[in-house]
């Protein structure tokens, strides 16, 4: 049982006093304002590949290369030996790491090629698993998903699935037989609030980046598929039609308090949350709100509006990081 | 290694070392008593470094190891903060960041008897102090001063708590002050307990008093005297 316990995280009633009475102020305990969102930091996955290479300095071929070389090994004080580094640097499909604040997510997109489901055979698969790692916070249990994480796949997945971001028609190769199935992967890596937003952004980074193999089809009959490596053909992007982005408000009990994007501790105190998903054009793509205190009709369109213009400069953000990340191969 | 510090056996003061280094060597300072902190162990007549850190040294007696971490290992005479989690008969369970409860007895407190056991509910803050901390068992923490007195622990009321490194929270307590503290003491009037736990209470008339306290320590951590006392200048001026 303590084990348990010391494995929870606690808030001080201090805490929660104070988090509630600057609140009534407008003041949150990271310097914010109520409708204030923290930063949002966009990384995309590189490898990078190194190879080392001895080269004796006396050699004659080798010292034109000075300018070359990164390392220098020193032996008896006499510099004998140079050390080429050679690095590659490649760009990996499919994966991103998104931070707001202290939280961290990890987004990975992989496909691989399933027959499709019995009642619609011309679409491909989309599907969301998340991961809860105890390292993250130690709240969360290794093993089976907890009731957060479920929620959370669930609301990435609807936003993604039920406005038709991801063209899934454009997944099929042979009606029936092959399509492609998108998955995506999300890994909490360091939980500071609000994870359902970041885990969001890390889908729709992930989405943005990916590229699958091109397919075509041949053989005697025309119903063999042949996979064409990335080196032979370039691989294709997927096509997303918009990009329904996740914004989150608290809901404190006392004064009708409403904040956008809370922070763990703000979790802790507040009374109810809701997620809206909208999109730049200012779709509502999906609204979860789940237990807790109950919302006028009135703050629920002042979500949506204020949402609204927060999910623009967001996509605007995440676009950037793509183009940039796309456009060149950065050190 | 071995020849380096049998010869000069203080050279290892304010040096990084790592775990498995014989700082100390008891055959050669015969005659001495000396008191060990954190990160320190004894193996016969050799005291060896158990953690990677700078060692550090304060007259007459005492050698510690000091590193910057998240969680935090309970050492004797350490003041902590510490979260009331539940209330036994004999015990309070007080979360100190430490890989494991401390023990906090119902009657660690000034003139503490059956009669007068404090009610404390669950998430109250407390000042504390170290009593024991071996190895195997829950460290045992009091709410007096060595002498039985209260002095300034007990619990904290209002106020704001956060976590910083053990680092830090080192810094903070270090004389001469801390530069952050210094510049902000100068413009701001604030009470602040800092726990060699890595948490650090802040209270303050108004509540954006605490806010720009708080977020200046925590900003602090990587920055340079100079740097701290430019930044707290800057959150100034934005607020005023």
């Amino acid at each position: 049982m303590e084990g348990r316990l010391a494995n929870s995280w606690r808030l001080t009633v201090n805490d929660k006093n104070f988090i509630k009475t600057a609140l009534l102020s407008e003041i949150r305990i990271d310097g914010r304002k109520p409708f204030e969102y923290r930063k949002i930091s966009i990384k995309f996955g590189r490898q990078v590949l190194a190879s080392f290479i001895n080269v004796s300095i006396t050699e004659p071929t080798f010292t034109h290369l000075k300018s070359m070389f990164i390392g220098i090994l020193v032996r008896e004080n006499v510099c004998t030996y140079i050390v080429l580094i050679i690095m590659v640097i490649y760009r990996e499909d499919g994966s991103s790491e998104v931070q707001l604040g202290q939280t961290r997510v990890m987004g990975m997109v992989t496909a691989q090629l399933v027959q499709p489901y019995r009642d619609r055979p011309k679409e491909g698969i989309l599907s969301i698993f998340t991961e809860f790692s105890p390292m993250a916070d130690p709240s969360f249990e290794p093993g089976r998903p907890g009731e957060l994480a479920v929620e959370l796949g669930r609301i990435v997945d609807r936003g993604l699935r039920e406005s038709r971001a991801v063209d899934t028609e454009s997944l099929c190769i042979l009606a029936g037989k092959f399509v492609w199935a998108i998955r995506i992967d999300l890994h909490i890596l360091d939980n500071g609030g609000n994870l359902v937003d970041a885990a969001n952004i890390a889908a729709l980074a992930a989405l943005l980046t990916f590229r699958r193999p091109e397919c075509s089809l041949g053989g005697e009959d025309g119903q063999e598929v042949i996979v064409h490596p990335p080196e032979i053909r370039e691989p294709l992007p997927l096509t997303v039609h918009h990009l329904p982005i996740a914004i989150s408000f608290g809901f404190f009990s006392n004064e009708s308090i409403l904040v956008i994007d809370p922070t763990h501790n703000e979790e802790a105190v507040m009374g109810g949350r809701m997620t809206t998903t909208v999109n730049a054009n200012g779709d509502i793509c999906a609204i979860q709100k789940s237990g807790g205190e109950g919302v006028p009709r009135r703050v629920i369109m002042q979500c949506l509006q204020l949402a609204t213009s927060k999910a623009a400069s967001i996509t605007k953000q995440i676009k950037d990081a793509v183009r940039l990340f796309s456009s060149k191969i950065v050190f | 290694m071995e020849n380096k510090q049998s010869s000069s056996p203080a050279s290892f003061v304010d040096s990084t070392v790592v775990p498995g280094d014989v700082v100390l060597d008891l055959s050669s300072m015969t005659n001495q008593t000396i008191k060990l902190g954190g990160g320190l162990r004894q193996d016969c007549d050799a005291i060896s470094a158990m953690k990677a850190g700078t060692l550090r040294f304060s007259k007459p007696n005492k050698y510690w190891i000091e590193s910057s971490q998240k969680r935090y290992v309970p050492c004797v005479e350490d003041t902590i903060l510490g979260i009331v989690v539940d209330s036994k008969a004999d015990n309070f369970l007080i979360d100190i960041k430490g890989p494991a409860m401390g023990f906090l007895p119902v009657l660690a407190f000034e003139g503490g008897t059956r009669r007068n056991i404090p009610k404390f509910e669950v998430g109250t803050l407390l000042y504390l102090r170290v009593v024991k901390s071996n190895f195997g068992m829950n460290p045992e923490l009091s709410c007096t001063d060595a002498s039985g007195k209260a002095a300034e622990f007990g619990p904290l009321k209002d106020g704001y708590m956060f976590e910083t490194s053990t680092g830090l929270s080192r810094k903070l307590l270090s004389s001469p002050a801390c530069p952050v503290l210094e510049a902000l003491g100068k413009k701001l009037s604030f009470e602040i307990a800092v726990g060699l736990n890595g948490r650090v209470w802040v209270n303050a008339a108004s509540p954006d008093t605490i806010v720009v306290v708080a977020n200046a320590i925590m900003n602090s951590e990587c920055l340079s005297g100079a740097q701290q006392i430019i930044m707290v200048d800057h959150l100034l001026k934005n607020i005023q």
